[in-house]
């Protein structure tokens, strides 16, 4: 955290000395144990890979049949798009727009945004947004949840299995190999570290 | 007048940017470096978290009691409300899942409106609770916030499956609506409420107790 002289936790407002913290260490608040600060070993290159990764994943999970359901010789099939859009009649759109923004919209365009990020810290284009691009970053992420949709594809498919035959396809696997990239990356961003390497391509 | 607590950021005069992490003195009104707003606490956000909690609150109410999808099963109709949708689960034999549904969407906005209004309630009063247990509490309203949604997500997915068909029809119910607004609001009035408050006007040797 060079650059800084003092810092201040967010949640208890403390004002430390800014720490030097090595690679693998974690900065805690003396006073609430609140983590401050992360510095992960690569986490430029394991950003970008899991980031990228997981929008690849997310483009095969939309090419593929999510779940299927078959009941007396009636076969059922809808894919990851189908399972917000489908929903969108009636009094009920704004449910099935949440259900998009929440499951697919969202946690894809935080993933666009810190490539975007890293692209534009690696080669300087695009500095204009960049604090933008960053205060849109921290307010989507609380909104992105695609692993609170995985546990509901499994209870919906619980629901059926008692009536129906149930079979998940290829899809959802992508989809949930998509939910743990995401994870991967929220749990390398970190904006001591973010504006870390703003001020460094700023002094060159 | 708040006396904020003992080295805060706040009581040296100085605005902890929750943008961008630098602290600059208040008086500069915009942070120097991401350039937002700066305040020493977030403004007015016991009263806006407030609101938003009691808002919920009120929706909770025909959340629970408006079914939130109509089933209908060989001409066999179904008002399934949050609860009603549990209990088949587990008359179903899913005891597990009825178990993980029934945190998700019954407990933890329970939790959270408690949790939340103790909060409230403890910066006004004398708190009867430590720091501490405070701040867990607080940090524990974020992670669980989210996992309500699990509720909306299967009506969703269900409803997309099975529609035209002729043995079975799933269409929302209006408690769905009302139920997404209670954990937006509860997820707004949680990430508007600012924890240092907690911290301010507390005697020192509450704080001191915590080390
Ligand atoms: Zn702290
Ligand atoms: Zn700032």
């Amino acid at each position: 955290m060079s650059g800084l002289q003092h810092i201040a936790c967010d949640l208890c407002d403390l004002l430390i000395a800014a720490p030097t913290i090595e690679v693998g260490q974690c900065a805690l608040c003396p006073r609430c144990k609140h983590k401050i600060s992360r510095l992960r070993p690569n986490a430029f290159v394991s950003l970008f890979a899991y980031a990228v990764t997981g929008l690849v994943l997310l483009v095969l999970a939309n090419s593929f049949g999510l779940m299927q359901f078959k009941l007396a010789g009636n076969v059922a099939q809808i894919t990851l798009w189908q399972s917000a859009s489908e929903l969108y009649f009636d009094a009920y759109k704004i449910l099935s727009v949440l259900v998009f923004l929440f499951t697919i919209f969202f946690p894809a365009l935080v993933l666009l945004m810190i490539i975007m990020f890293l692209i534009t810290i690696k080669t300087g284009i695009g500095k204009f947004y960049m604090t933008s691009l960053l205060r849109l970053i921290f307010t989507l992420i609380p909104w992105s949840m695609a692993e609170v949709f995985i546990v509901g594809i499994i209870v919906s498919l619980v629901k059926l299995v008692t009536i129906a035959q149930m079979h998940l396809g290829w899809s959802f696997w992508a989809y949930t190999a998509f939910a743990f990239c995401y994870l991967k990356v929220l749990s390398l961003v970190d904006r001591y570290q973010f504006w870390h390497w703003i001020e460094g391509w700023q002094h060159d | 007048m708040t006396k904020y607590s003992k080295n805060s950021a706040a009581a040296a005069g100085l605005a902890n940017c929750l943008g961008c992490g630098l602290v600059s003195p208040v008086e500069k009104k915009q942070c120097p470096r991401c350039h937002a707003p700066l305040n020493l606490r977030k403004p007015y956000s016991l009263q806006l978290s407030l609101a938003l909690l009691i808002t919920a609150f009120i929706i909770y109410i025909p959340a629970n009691l408006v079914p939130i999808m109509i089933t209908e099963k060989l001409a066999k109709v179904e008002y399934v409300t949050i609860l009603g949708g549990i209990i088949e689960l587990w008359q179903d034999g899913s005891e597990p899942i009825a178990v993980v549904v029934f945190v998700a969407s019954v407990l933890v906005p329970i939790i959270k409106f408690i949790i939340l209004f103790l909060l409230y309630f403890s910066v006004r009063f004398a708190p009867g609770m430590s720091i501490t247990k405070r701040m867990m509490l607080f940090k524990l309203t974020h992670l669980i916030g989210r996992w309500s949604m699990v509720d909306i997500f299967v009506m969703a997915v269900l409803v997309a499956l099975i529609q035209m068909n002729h043995f079975l029809s799933v269409l929302p119910g209006g408690g769905a609506i009302a139920f997404a607004a209670v954990i937006i609001l509860t997820i707004f009035a949680a990430n508007s409420f600012d924890p240092r408050i907690l911290w301010d006007n507390l005697p020192q040797s509450d704080v001191d107790e915590n080390k």
